[in-house]
C-alpha cells in the first residue's frame, strides 16, 4: 500500500487556546485587541495558503528494521524499537503543509510584519504536528475499511529525532518512502524542506503496545515529553 | 517632553505609523535625536519588556512595538550618525549552514534591534566562513548563531574554532541558541553564552557590554 492524500482544510482544526498554549500563553490570559486581530489574520492566511499532503506506504517488520537501524546511531534501548516489534500494522509516512506558507512567513518578516509572521509560523507549526496525527487516522480508517480490527487497535505516529530514534534515520526513511513525490526533500543535515514537514512511522496495534515507562537515560534531557499525550491517546477511544 | 511621552505611549501600543510621524515631528522641533531615542523609543520599549516579563502582554504585542521602534529608528539613524552618537553595539546573526529554519533567529534579531543594537542579519544556511568574515569586516561585537536540529549544530563549533584561528575570539562574544542547543553545549564548544529566548538574548548581549564598560 502506497498512497498520497491531500487533506481538506476542514480536517485541520485550529483550536486557538491550544495554539496559544504552544506559545506559552496560559488559557486565562487576557489578550490585547492587537493580539486578537493578529491571530485572526494569521488563521485566515493559513486557510488560504496551506497545502496539506501526506504520503503513506505500508512496510513489513523486517524491512522496517532495516529503515529503523538507519545509520546505526539510535540509542541502544529505545521505546520505538520495543513498540514496532509488537505491531500489527506498520507504515512509513511524511506530511507537509507545502512551501507557500513558509514563503509567506519569510515575506512577512522581510516586510517588517513580524507579529503576523510569527503568528502564522506558530499556527503552521501546530498544524504540521497535527497533520502527522491525521496521517495516523488515515491509516486507521484504511485498516478498519479493509477488515474489522481488534477493538483496541490504535495507530500512532513516531518520528526520527524523538525518543532515541536518531535524526539521521530520516535518510533510510526517505530512500524507502520517496516523499519527494509530494515535494519534501531532505538535505545533508537531515533537515526537510518545506520546513513545516514531519516524517516517521505509523505503528498500529493494540493500545497497550504504545505504553511504556519514560525513564530512558535520554528522557532526562527531553524537552518534548510528547510520549505523555501519546500514551493518553493510546488508552482513549479508538480512532488513530 | 509631552511629545516624547506620546512617542513612548504609541510605541507601547504598536502604532508604527503614528510613532514614525511623531518621531519626524520631534526631529522638526529640534529635539536632539539621542533624546528622542532614549526618552521616547527606548523608554517605551523598556515598559514593553517589563509588561512582557510580567505576562501582561505577549510576543506578538512586543513584535508590534519592535516594528514601531525600527521604523522610528530609520528616521533617527542618519541623524545619530551625523551627531557622532555611538551605537550601542553591533551583532552579526544567522542560522547556521544547512539550517533553513529562521523564525527563532529573526525574533532574536528584531528584539535586539528593538533594544537599540545594530543587527546584521545574514539570513539562514550561513557557512562558518561567512560569520567570521562579516564579523571581522564589520568590526562586530557579537556573533549570534541559531540551529533547529542537533545535526546542524557542529557548524557552531566550527565558527568558534575559526574565531580562535583568526584571532577574533577575544574581540567578539559568541552566543548560540535554538531548540536543541543548551548551556552545556555552549560551554563545550567554547561559546560565550547560550540564550533560551529572545528576551534572554537581549539581556545576555546587554550583559556583555556591562562587562566591558
Ligand atoms: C514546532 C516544532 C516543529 C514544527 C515546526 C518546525 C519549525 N520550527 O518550523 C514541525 C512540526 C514541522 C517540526 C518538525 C520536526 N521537528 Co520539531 N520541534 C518543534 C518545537 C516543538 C518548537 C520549535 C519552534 O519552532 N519553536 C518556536 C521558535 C520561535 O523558537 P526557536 O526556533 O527555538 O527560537 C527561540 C529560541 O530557541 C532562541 N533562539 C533561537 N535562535 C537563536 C539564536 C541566538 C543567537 C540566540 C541567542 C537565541 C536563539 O530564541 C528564539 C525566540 O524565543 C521543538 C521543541 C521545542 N520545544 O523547542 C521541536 C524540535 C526542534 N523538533 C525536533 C524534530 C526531531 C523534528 C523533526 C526532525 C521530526 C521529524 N522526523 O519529522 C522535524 C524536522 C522538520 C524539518 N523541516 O526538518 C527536535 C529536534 C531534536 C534534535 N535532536 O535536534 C525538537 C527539539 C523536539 C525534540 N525532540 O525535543 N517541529
Ligand atoms: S520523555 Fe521524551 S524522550 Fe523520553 S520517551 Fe517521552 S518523549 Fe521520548
Amino acid at each position: 500500500m502506497r498512497s498520497i492524500t491531500k487533506f481538506a482544510m476542514e480536517d485541520i482544526k485550529l483550536p486557538q487556546k491550544e495554539i496559544l498554549r504552544s506559545q506559552g500563553i496560559p488559557d486565562e490570559a487576557s489578550l490585547s485587541e492587537n493580539f486578537e486581530r493578529i491571530y485572526m489574520e494569521a488563521a485566515e492566511l493559513f486557510q488560504e495558503l496551506a497545502e496539506p499532503k501526506a504520503i503513506i506506504a505500508g512496510i513489513g517488520v523486517s524491512d522496517f528494521e532495516e529503515v529503523f537501524r538507519g545509520e546505526g546511531l539510535n540509542e541502544k534501548e529505545n521505546p520505538v524499537e520495543e513498540i514496532f516489534r509488537k505491531s500489527s500494522h506498520l507504515a512509513l509516512f511524511a506530511v507537509t503543509l507545502g512551501p507557500v506558507l513558509s514563503e509567506k512567513v519569510t515575506e512577512l518578516f522581510d516586510n517588517g510584519k513580524y507579529a503576523i509572521g510569527y503568528m502564522l509560523d506558530s499556527v503552521s507549526s501546530y498544524a504540521a504536528d497535527k497533520l502527522a496525527d491525521l496521517a495516523a487516522q488515515h491509516l486507521y480508517a484504511e485498516i478498519v475499511g479493509r477488515a474489522a480490527p481488534a477493538n483496541s487497535l490504535r495507530v500512532l505516529n513516531y518520528s526520527p529525532g524523538y525518543c532515541g530514534w536518531h535524526m539521521s534515520g530520516q535518510k533510510k526513511l526517505f530512500e524507502a518512502l520517496r516523499p519527494e513525490e509530494i515535494g519534501i526533500t531532505l538535505n545533508e543535515s537531515c533537515l526537510m524542506s518545506p520546513i513545516k514537514s514531519v516524517s516517521g512511522v505509523l505503528i498500529g496495534g493494540p493500545g497497550e503496545i504504545h505504553e511504556f515507562v519514560n525513564s530512558y537515560p535520554f528522557c532526562n534531557t527531553c524537552i518534548a515529553r510528547s510520549c505523555i499525550e501519546r500514551m493518553r491517546n493510546a488508552v482513549m477511544d479508538a480512532g488513530g | 517632553m509631552e511629545l516624547l511621552s506620546k512617542i513612548s505611549f504609541n510605541l507601547q501600543s504598536g502604532f508604527d505609523e503614528t510613532v514614525t510621524a511623531l518621531t519626524k515631528e520631534a526631529v522638526e522641533k529640534r529635539i536632539p535625536p539621542d533624546e528622542i531615542m532614549n526618552i521616547g523609543l527606548i523608554a517605551g520599549m523598556n515598559i514593553v519588556g517589563e509588561k512582557f516579563k510580567n505576562h501582561e502582554i505577549f510576543l506578538p504585542d512586543v513584535l508590534l512595538a519592535a516594528r514601531a521602534m525600527n521604523c522610528a529608528m530609520e528616521v533617527l539613524k542618519p541623524l545619530l550618525i551625523k551627531d557622532g552618537i555611538p551605537i550601542k553595539g553591533k551583532v552579526v546573526i544567522g542560522s547556521v549552514k544547512n539550517d533553513l529554519h529562521d523564525i527563532g533567529k529573526n525574533l532574536v534579531a528584531i528584539l535586539l534591534k528593538g533594544a537599540g543594537f545594530e543587527v546584521i542579519d545574514l539570513g539562514n544556511d550561513v557557512p562558518a566562513e561567512k560569520f567570521i568574515r562579516v564579523a571581522a569586516e564589520e568590526n562586530a561585537d557579537v556573533i549570534g548563531m541559531s540551529a533547529l536540529l542537533t545535526t546542524t549544530m557542529p557548524v557552531m563549533k566550527k565558527v568558534v574554532d575559526m574565531a580562535k584561528d583568526e584571532g577574533l575570539y577575544s574581540e567578539v562574544k559568541i552566543m548560540v541558541g535554538g531548540a536543541p542547543v543548551s548551556k552545556a553545549f555552549a560551554l563545550e564548544i567554547g561559546a560565550d553564552a547560550y540564550s533560551y529566548d529572545g528576551a534572554n538574548a537581549v539581556e545576555t548581549v546587554e550583559s556583555f557590554f556591562r562587562e566591558n564598560s
